[in-house]
């Protein structure tokens, strides 16, 4: 299943906006136009759906209604956020919508303003319903996260449950002892991730790891071996062997490896665990260029072989000069003082022309990422 | 051993070269790659790779898009002599001709039938069109999803264009073949296989 089509109002820096999307999608956009704020929607409602999670929840967790709503926002200051969910591209099966706003009075806690489901286009759920009527209590919950109350819409929550993110911050991973505190939900940058690996029954692991073995070999020539071990402490550990100039190449651990390394292993692993949607954040960072310019080929080999769904948000010329990716699958934003307007490439004649005639995303639709008059960008005032 | 340095316009390219090094049964030894996607950046750079290779030798291959013949193009580029350490070579008109030439392989490894392969591919106006459609019409499943664009998608490739054909030049490519039909390839081959540095 795929988020085929998302609709936003009034969320971050989105006024309005409607989206089609595909199985790959690539946002760019310029710094602060939201790009990570868009791939926060779908966050969001993951957040919502998962154990422990719950609209009032989620919302706190984002700082509250005031963080998440549209500075733009005038007359309807209501969040919306809808999905639309394919089996297939061009398979409608499920759409999601929720309204959110705000108690006029008492705690002012955000309410639902509506709660919408549809299963092939029939309604499936229409709130607020009677009994939501009598008790508008009923109303700082959603029936998403409620597992009494989303039985006729279960794929839809846990699919929305499914949807993993990634952002992997190396110095997290390499030393996260020295981060204190509770790890962040889901562990997006990585502070758990070889407790996870750890984790992952040991003939999955293996096999995952044997494959990220031969991708990372072609990137990082002089390494030999991947392998998780434990140290005399419990604590789990990733190891690979570097050859060099002494006859026994050296065992190198994951606080030795480079960024590039390190962000390519949890890069790989996150591609080849699970078949759910997987929302990356730039993935080109610390990464060779003629790595980067592979990787959309990289994911498309993998939706070949897994029905999902990979969101990119990325300002790399070298991923975006892949001719093969079209333009239904670019999502460019562009700031205004309306909020964040959000295109699709196949809605811009421009993008479209640009790409029929041999250019690449990179040609056609980074420029439009690039913010005007960078001759003032200077540190002079 | 024979260090050389190449400049190429896209992966495809790369492959094709090395290939080409390879089975010219001499001891190249591939120092690095330029390929920055498309031919402008090799355009813009072209003297100083040229000047570079009174020290290093240099192999550059572009494609011939709509000029009219490559010594047009060289001229075009160059305004001082070649320098004989730089072999600069030029694809008619687009190394996918160079694919296409092959047709025996070519069609078995994209399962169509090889009477559908053009079998003059230099004389093609687009032969990367030539080639996507082709694989439009082939058997694999697999081989029409890396090649061809999806229905209703807006690209002139499939999303696995680049790496499907450099698959298909690394293991099934015999580049002798196409140099029959592709006068612009034999010469390449031949460069390559008379190539002395000078110093």
């Amino acid at each position: 299943m795929l988020i085929s089509k998302l609709t936003l109002k009034n969320w971050r820096n989105f006024k309005s906006i409607d989206i089609d999307l595909t199985e790959r999608v690539f946002i760019v956009g310029a710094n602060a136009s939201g790009k990570s704020n868009l791939l926060d929607a779908i966050r969001f409602l993951k957040d919502i759906v998962k154990p422990g999670g719950g609209l009032q929840s989620s919302l706190t967790q984002r700082g509250g209604m005031s963080k998440v709503r549209c500075l733009s926002a005038r007359k309807s200051p209501d969040i919306e956020i809808e999905v639309e969910l394919s089996e297939t591209p061009g398979d409608v099966c499920w759409r999601y919508a929720i309204g959110i706003t705000q108690q006029s009075r008492g705690q002012r806690l955000p309410v639902l303003r509506f709660e919408r489901v549809w299963k092939n286009g029939a309604p499936v759920i229409t709130r607020p319903e009677q009994s939501d009527r009598d008790d508008d209590m009923r109303l700082t919950q959603t029936y998403l996260e409620q597992i009494s109350a989303n039985k006729d819409f279960r794929p839809v929550a846990q699919f929305l449950d499914s949807v993993r993110y990634l952002h992997l911050v190396p110095q997290l991973l390499r030393s996260s002892e020295q981060y204190k505190g509770a790890a962040t939900p889901d562990d997006p940058y990585g502070r758990n991730f070889l407790e996870m690996i750890a984790r992952t029954p040991e003939k999955t692991r293996r096999s995952r790891l044997k494959k990220i073995e031969g991708a990372l070999k072609q990137a990082v020539p002089q390494m030999s071996g991947l392998v998780d071990m434990k140290d005399d402490a419990g604590v789990p550990h990733l190891e690979v062997l570097y050859e060099h100039w002494r006859p026994n190449a050296g065992r190198q651990r994951e606080d030795q490896f480079s960024d590039g390394t390190l962000r390519l292993i949890g890069l790989f692993w996150s591609l080849l665990d699970g078949d759910s949607p997987l929302l990356l954040e730039e993935p080109e960072l610390s990464l060779n260029a003629a790595i980067v310019r592979r990787l959309p080929n990289l994911f498309s080999q993998l939706l070949r072989r897994k029905s999902t769904q990979i969101f990119v948000t990325t300002h790399s010329w070298d991923l975006l000069s892949d001719k093969g990716i079209a333009a239904e699958e670019i999502v460019v934003l562009t700031p205004s003082s309306e909020g964040t307007k959000a295109q699709v490439g196949a809605q811009n004649e421009a993008i479209r022309t640009m790409l029929e005639s041999g250019l690449s995303a990179a040609d056609a639709a980074l420029p439009l990422a690039t913010p005007e008059n960078l001759e003032l960008f200077e540190l002079t005032a | 051993m024979i260090q050389i340095h190449l400049a190429v316009e896209d992966e495809l390219s790369e492959k094709i070269l090395k290939r080409l090094l390879v089975d010219s049964g001499r001891s190249f030894h591939v120092s690095s790659v330029i390929n920055r996607g498309g031919f402008g950046y090799i355009k813009s750079k072209i003297e100083g790779l040229n000047k570079s290779a009174k020290g290093f030798p240099f192999l550059v291959l572009t494609d011939l898009d709509q000029h009219v013949c490559p010594s047009a193009l060289i001229q075009n580029w160059l305004s001082k002599p070649l320098n004989a350490n730089l072999m600069f070579r030029v694809a008619v008109r687009e190394v996918e001709a160079w694919i296409l030439g092959d047709r025996e392989n070519l069609s078995r490894f994209l399962g169509v039938s090889r009477d559908l392969i053009p079998i003059d591919p230099e004389t093609l106006a687009d032969p990367k069109r030539t080639l996507v459609q082709l694989a439009s019409k082939a058997r694999k499943a697999d081989v029409r999803r890396r090649l061809v664009p999806k229905k209703n998608m807006t690209a002139i490739q499939g999303p696995e264009y680049n790496s499907c054909l450099s698959e298909f030049v690394g293991t099934a490519w015999n580049p002798l073949a196409s140099a029959l039909v592709c006068p612009s390839l034999a010469k390449c081959c031949q460069r390559i296989i008379e190539f002395t540095p000078t110093t």
